[in-house]
């Protein structure tokens, strides 16, 4: 029996941890949350999980881009991959895309909110396969 | 000019006036004829003659100063002077007042009809030349207060205006132009731009124009930086061409959009700000309803309907946010005019309270009130007090501990009537303090997260309060809980 992949959620939007939560936990993980990017970083320090969904914009605005260039400078921890979301990248017109902005966005992949369910699991499946590898 | 030729003869011989009035008669002039000077200088007065002949030597009033007189009130009638005695002496001295010509007795007709024909031609002359210098004296003054009036009317306006000839030169400018320029020495006209503006890209701009070999361009808009560089000015320019097409200089309007700017730039922070608070909400529900349609969260029917649930309260939350944008919209545009009439706020919060209770029970917050029962009705809109306290008071309740409380306080101090919400709720740190009122602001936390809200209450609320002319301010601990306080201006008495 392989043993369940946990993946840690980060978003200050409740409706969004759980919508993530729900169809996650129906495709066989096992999944953490955090409220905030502080608590995110303690919930990886202690539960060590095999992927982060993680928002953008937080309660700082730029919270997102800073929880990730800290975990991608840790020499522990910068393998955990992770999976960016943001609800205002249309809103904007601030596009991005991994291969102009992977030297400074340190993510492995982006997805615009609302995440489609179907395209979350294979984005996630596609994400860990990789870390097995 | 010969039919209309008024000749007057003035000598005291009767031979000479009855002979030459017969002969200048014949040739169609219209004669009148003066025994002695006085006499003719009294026809002068009454008439105005184009020729005049003059006896030297008459009785009274000699020729001499006749020919003076005459010359006084019209400079431009033709005197021919006639007499017997002819010398040089004579002539000279009559000239010199002003006769034209000179014609000794005894004379023929013909040589009379010679005379008069080139008296009245130089009269004809005299006459055209008075005309055009009275024309051109006239036009002269319209030049004059022509230039004046355009000084005066670019002296008066707010924009900007700077005319430069062909070689660069100013000509013409206005005090505005002066001010947004900060330019030094705007004293004398007459020398290169440079000398009074020290704006690099404006004289650039103005030296384009006119060095350009295009016919066709009328005007050339540029924003330019001014040297204080928060101003920005825009910069019209357009040449001023001659007849051909061919430039003769460059007229320069400035304008300061400086204010426009900035507004601009509020505006589209603004929308940017709503589209982003709009977008999280609609995202959420898509989200909720994904879940549900895809099937990938494997939810039973009593499972989808608790994520339908989350998908109702959260298209509630944007309605309410939907609603707040459009208040404040109103207030802003003043689309709809406050309905001011005399309001008691004490009924007021009781209705709010009223209305209020389901909520504060749910949350568990007890609500009391203390409201001062003589206190005056104010000049205030029923709907924005409603909104106001509305506001305020479910604030408190939200924003409040478990089994807390809401206390309503109301009473005059000096000039208002102060109202104050005081709650036992986990307060506003003196970081968000100062942030509070503004568009969308939420002190995000642990504890307000859970919170729904469109961070739109206060601005609504403070908005309100500043178009009743009165002041809402705000004390807080935090974990102990917040008093806001609400001035409201009493109404004048008439008496």
């Amino acid at each position: 029996m392989t043993l369940k992949k946990r993946i840690l959620l980060v978003d200050d939007d409740l409706d969004f941890l759980e919508m993530h939560k729900v169809v996650l936990v129906n495709h066989g993980y096992e999944v953490i949350t955090a409220t905030s990017a502080q608590e995110g970083l303690e919930k990886v320090r202690a539960e060590m999980p095999d992927l982060i969904v993680l928002d953008l914009m937080m309660e700082k605005h730029d919270a997102g881009f800073s929880f990730s260039k800290q975990i991608k400078s840790d020499p522990l921890f910068k393998k955990i991959p992770i999976l960016m979301v943001t609800a205002v990248a249309d809103a904007t017109g601030f596009k991005f895309s991994l291969e102009k902005d992977g030297y400074w966005m340190k993510t492995d992949e982006f997805l615009d909110k609302p995440v489609e369910p179907a395209v979350l699991i294979s984005k996630v499946e596609k994400l860990i396969g990789e870390k097995e590898d | 000019m010969n039919t209309e030729a008024n000749i007057l003869i003035v000598d005291d011989e009767m031979g000479i006036r009855e002979g030459c009035k017969r002969a200048l008669s014949e040739e169609g002039y219209a004669v009148d004829a003066a025994e002695d000077g006085k006499t003719g200088l009294q026809k002068v007065k009454e008439k105005n003659y184009d020729l005049i002949l003059v006896d030297l030597m008459m009785p009274g009033i000699g020729g001499m100063e006749l020919i003076k007189k005459v010359h006084h009130c019209d400079p431009e009638i033709i005197t021919v002077v006639i007499t017997g005695n002819a010398t040089i002496e004579t002539a000279v001295e009559a000239t010199k007042l002003g006769a034209y010509d000179y014609l000794p007795k005894p004379f023929s007709p013909e040589a009379l009809s010679v005379v008069v024909k080139r008296g009245l031609e130089k009269r004809m002359l005299r006459l055209e030349a008075k005309k055009l210098y009275a024309e051109r004296t006239q036009k002269m003054l319209e030049l004059v207060n022509e230039r004046s009036r355009l000084r005066t009317i670019i002296g008066c306006m707010a924009d900007g205006v700077l005319v430069a000839n062909l070689e660069g030169r100013l000509v013409l400018w206005n005090a505005s132009s002066v001010k947004m320029l900060k330019s030094k020495g705007f004293d004398i006209a007459g020398e290169p731009l440079e000398y009074y503006i020290s704006n690099e890209p404006l004289i650039v701009a103005i030296k384009e124009i006119l060095n350009s070999d295009d016919q066709d361009f009328s005007m050339i808009s540029h924003e330019i930086p001014a040297q204080d560089e928060k101003v920005i000015l825009m910069a019209n320019i357009a040449p001023v061409r001659d007849e051909d097409g061919k430039i003769l200089g460059a007229v320069t309007v400035l304008r300061d959009i400086t204010a426009l700017k900035e507004i601009n730039k509020i505006k589209s922070q603004f929308v940017s700000m709503v589209a982003h608070e709009l977008r999280a909400p609609m995202a959420a529900i898509k989200g909720w309803l994904e879940v549900v349609v895809s099937g990938e969260a494997g939810g039973d029917a009593e499972q989808n309907k608790q994520w339908l649930q989350r998908a109702m309260d959260r298209s509630d939350s944007l309605l309410a946010l939907v609603d707040d944008l459009l208040v404040i919209n109103r207030m802003e545009t003043g689309k709809v005019a406050q309905k001011m009439g005399p309001v008691k706020i004490n009924d007021i919060i009781l209705k709010i309270v009223d209305l209020l209770g389901p909520d504060a029970e749910k949350h568990k917050v007890s609500i009391a009130a203390e409201l001062a029962e003589d206190l005056p009705s104010i000049q205030a809109d029923v709907r924005d007090m409603e909104k106001l306290f509305t506001n305020l008071i479910s604030n408190a309740i939200k924003y409040n501990r478990k089994n807390g409380s809401v206390f309503l306080e109301g009473k005059v101090e000096g000039n208002f009537v102060c109202y104050r919400i005081k709650d036992t709720g986990i307060g506003i740190s003196a970081e968000h303090l100062s942030c509070i009122f503004d568009d969308f602001y939420r002190a995000d936390d642990e504890r307000t997260k859970k919170i729904p809200g469109t961070g739109l209450g206060l601005t609504i609320a403070s908005k309100i309060v500043n178009s009743h002319f009165g002041r809402i301010e705000v004390t807080s601990e935090p974990d102990k809980g917040s008093i806001f306080s609400v001035f409201l201006p009493l109404e004048h008495r008439k008496d």
